[in-house]
């Protein structure tokens, strides 16, 4: 159990700067999720975390103590790596009890570690196996079971789910987050896949070429995204973005419509309207106050739940949805409507969200 | 008319009535069928000879005749058979475990090292890429007395004695030896390079967090996930050893094998029985012994180091 403190973080190799001086705080038994597109420095923070890349400038603490120049082993922490790293040699019991490696605990205390850990994530019938008589999840499992069995101050992952099929990561998503709730260590989890962020963080840390864009709960990252970036990157499909021009209180979209909207701190008078294809719904009646688009239906895609409907519109293609059971015809014209207090306005030049005054 | 066409048709049809599975085997067979001819021929064809003419008197001026198992009992009473089936034994059991832990131990550091990594690899490539003949030349002029020889150059620079080396009974096949070792040791290095690469970083990070020392790290995680190419080597190099010969044949030319035989390996016996007595029946018999060793011991090996 422990805290961790990220200020002014740098890494840099050679003369590229990877991460640029970045600043977070994660509190003892939270669970982050650093999220961003690959390349964005979220697994070179992770591994300067956990002591496998030198710290170019800054400062990192785990629960209070500086350690920058501490070894990995001397960090307490464990970490799960996305090709599991468990050993092709050993049985899953000596690569559990890997972890132990260090702890001066007697042998049969250590046994029974491994089979108290074996047991919580339902392995104690594989633990005479080697590795490659397991199927992915259960190697993942072990790799969890290994980091758990020390009892660390911090779990750290590194896309520990990216080699799994999608079914069974949904799977171990489910219990990684179990997990978490019951033992309630810290974790630091990474990964480029918005949803499996989304569902299991306490708090998201959207990165973005070595720099935070955003810290948040996931529902204030989708209510309250503070640029285009994270308003693409959170919610799934992504969020509609329409350039308008502001006129009197008016925005004019391209395709000659125009909604009224609340007056906005921006500068500029080119901004985007944001709109997500939820929100943006077909079979509300015409006249109600927000906004509308028109166009042809150009794709359809029938989820059981809900129909997602492309429409083309004055070149360009909104997503918008449909209830579960009904599907429109391709070439079929249509009119999606969302209502005014669902809209997001950005600035079309610095990207940034603008508030409503 | 019809009946050239129908006769134009029929051998496509019996190529057109083979199902695909059988034209692929067909295909398999035709291009295989080169490389194991050859190997008949070139190798299995002679091997079986060997066997053959291991029971017959042949010496090359009057035909072969069987003569039974002659040949091997006076291969069994020849002194001169069991002094190089010992030396050739030394060669195995001093060559093979101190080139493998040079190699070894070369490969581990040069893993790490990434300045001129690919220049360093290939200066301890170039000798296996020499001839054996040049490289024993030189050698044995580092074997000289001084002034001409190095080694006894550097050690008399330290007020050590000279050393007879390649004139000494006791010396002369360890000294044959180094250079053996060390033309083999290029080869060895590369393979157990490949043999590091292939483990994932990520092992060697998970034992650091873990809390392993450099120590724990080879002996619990390297050397066990590099048991394949270990085994490999192991049995390959052992080969190499027990047919130890053009080392020992280039220096030593006046002399082939030593004072006293005390560097004659099998194959220089079996060498010099059939070129330089001509009796190829005695020599065929000593082939197979050699053969026997050969089979014998890397059958122990493979089955010694398999996974338990």
């Amino acid at each position: 159990m422990a805290t961790i403190k990220l200020d002014r973080l740098v890494k840099r190799y050679g003369q590229a700067t990877v991460v640029h001086g970045i600043d977070l705080s994660i509190q003892d038994g939270e669970f982050v999720v650093l999220v961003g597109p690959s390349g964005c420095g979220k697994s070179t923070t992770l591994r300067m975390i956990a002591g496998l890349e030198e710290i170019s400038g800054g400062e990192i603490r785990i629960d209070g103590r500086v350690v920058n120049d501490l070894q990995p082993k001397d960090r307490n922490i464990a970490m799960v790596f996305q090709n599991y790293a468990i050993y092709p040699h050993m049985t899953v019991a000596d690569n559990i009890a890997f972890g132990l490696y260090r702890s001066k605990l007697s042998k049969s205390e250590k046994r029974q570690r491994v089979e108290q850990v074996a047991g919580t994530l339902g392995l104690s019938q594989l633990l005479d196996r080697r590795p490659s008589a397991l199927s992915g999840g259960q190697r993942q499992r072990v790799a969890i079971g290994r980091a758990m069995v020390r009892d660390p101050a911090a779990f750290l992952f590194d896309e520990p789910l990216s080699n799994l099929d999608a079914q069974l990561r949904t799977q171990m998503r489910i219990e990684i987050k179990r997990l978490h709730h019951r033992l309630g260590t810290t974790s630091v989890f990474v990964t480029h896949d918005q949803v499996e962020a989304m569902t299991m963080a306490d708090r998201i840390v959207v990165m973005r070429d070595g720099r935070i864009l955003q810290v948040g709960t996931p529902l204030e990252l989708y209510e309250r995204p503070v640029d285009i970036f994270t308003a693409r990157f959170i919610g799934s499909p992504t969020m509609n973005l329409l350039p308008a021009s502001l006129k009197e209180g008016r925005a004019d979209l391209s395709g000659g419509s125009s909604v009224k909207i609340p007056s906005l701190s921006s500068s500029s008078s080119e901004i985007l309207i944001g709109v997500r294809p939820q929100d943006l719904a077909l079979g509300l009646s015409t006249g109600m106050p927000g906004f509308s688009i028109s166009g042809t239906v150009v794709v359809v895609e029938p989820l059981g739940s809900e129909t997602l409907v492309h429409i083309e519109s004055s070149d360009q293609t909104v997503i918008g949805s449909a209830p579960g059971r009904q599907i429109p015809k391709i070439g079929e014209p249509m009119t999606l409507h969302a209502p005014a207090e669902r809209l997001y306005y950005f600035d079309k030049v610095t990207e940034k969200a603008l508030a409503a005054q | 008319m019809s009946a050239t066409a129908q006769q134009e048709a029929a051998p496509g049809g019996l190529w057109s009535r083979i199902s695909l599975g059988q034209k692929q085997v067909i295909w398999a067979w035709g291009f295989l069928a080169a490389p194991l001819l050859f190997y008949v021929i070139i190798r299995f064809w002679p091997t079986f000879q060997a066997f053959y003419l291991s029971v017959t008197d042949w010496t090359l001026t009057k035909p072969a005749s069987f003569v039974g198992f002659e040949n091997y009992q006076r291969l069994f009473n020849d002194p001169l058979f069991w002094q190089v089936f010992r030396n050739t034994f030394m060669y195995l059991i001093l060559g093979t475990p101190i080139s493998l832990l040079i190699s070894f131990v070369v490969a581990y550091y040069l893993d790490r090292v990434r300045f001129m990594h690919s220049f360093i690899r290939a200066l301890y490539f170039l000798p296996f890429l020499t001839t054996a003949a040049a490289m024993a030349w030189v050698w044995r002029w580092f074997y000289q007395p001084v002034p001409i020889g190095v080694i006894n150059d550097v050690l008399a620079s330290f007020g050590i004695p000279q050393q007879p080396f390649l004139r000494s009974t006791s010396q002369a096949l360890p000294a044959v030896l180094a250079p053996a070792v060390w033309a083999g040791l290029g080869f060895q290095v590369i393979i157990f390079l490949a043999g590091l690469r292939a483990i994932p970083v990520t092992y060697y990070e998970a034992a650091r967090i873990d809390g392993l020392s450099e120590g724990a790290i080879l002996r619990r995680i390297t050397l066990p996930l590099l048991k394949p190419t270990l085994v490999f080597l192991v049995v390959f190099s052992s080969i190499g050893f027990l047919r130890i010969f053009d080392q020992v044949y280039n220096i030593n030319t006046n002399d082939p094998g030593g004072p006293l035989n005390s560097t004659k390996p099998l194959v220089l016996m079996i060498y010099q029985t059939a070129f330089s007595s001509y009796e190829m029946g005695y020599a065929a018999a000593q082939t197979v012994v050699l053969f026997m060793i050969l089979l014998v011991i890397s059958l122990v090996q493979l089955r010694l180091m398999r996974d338990r």
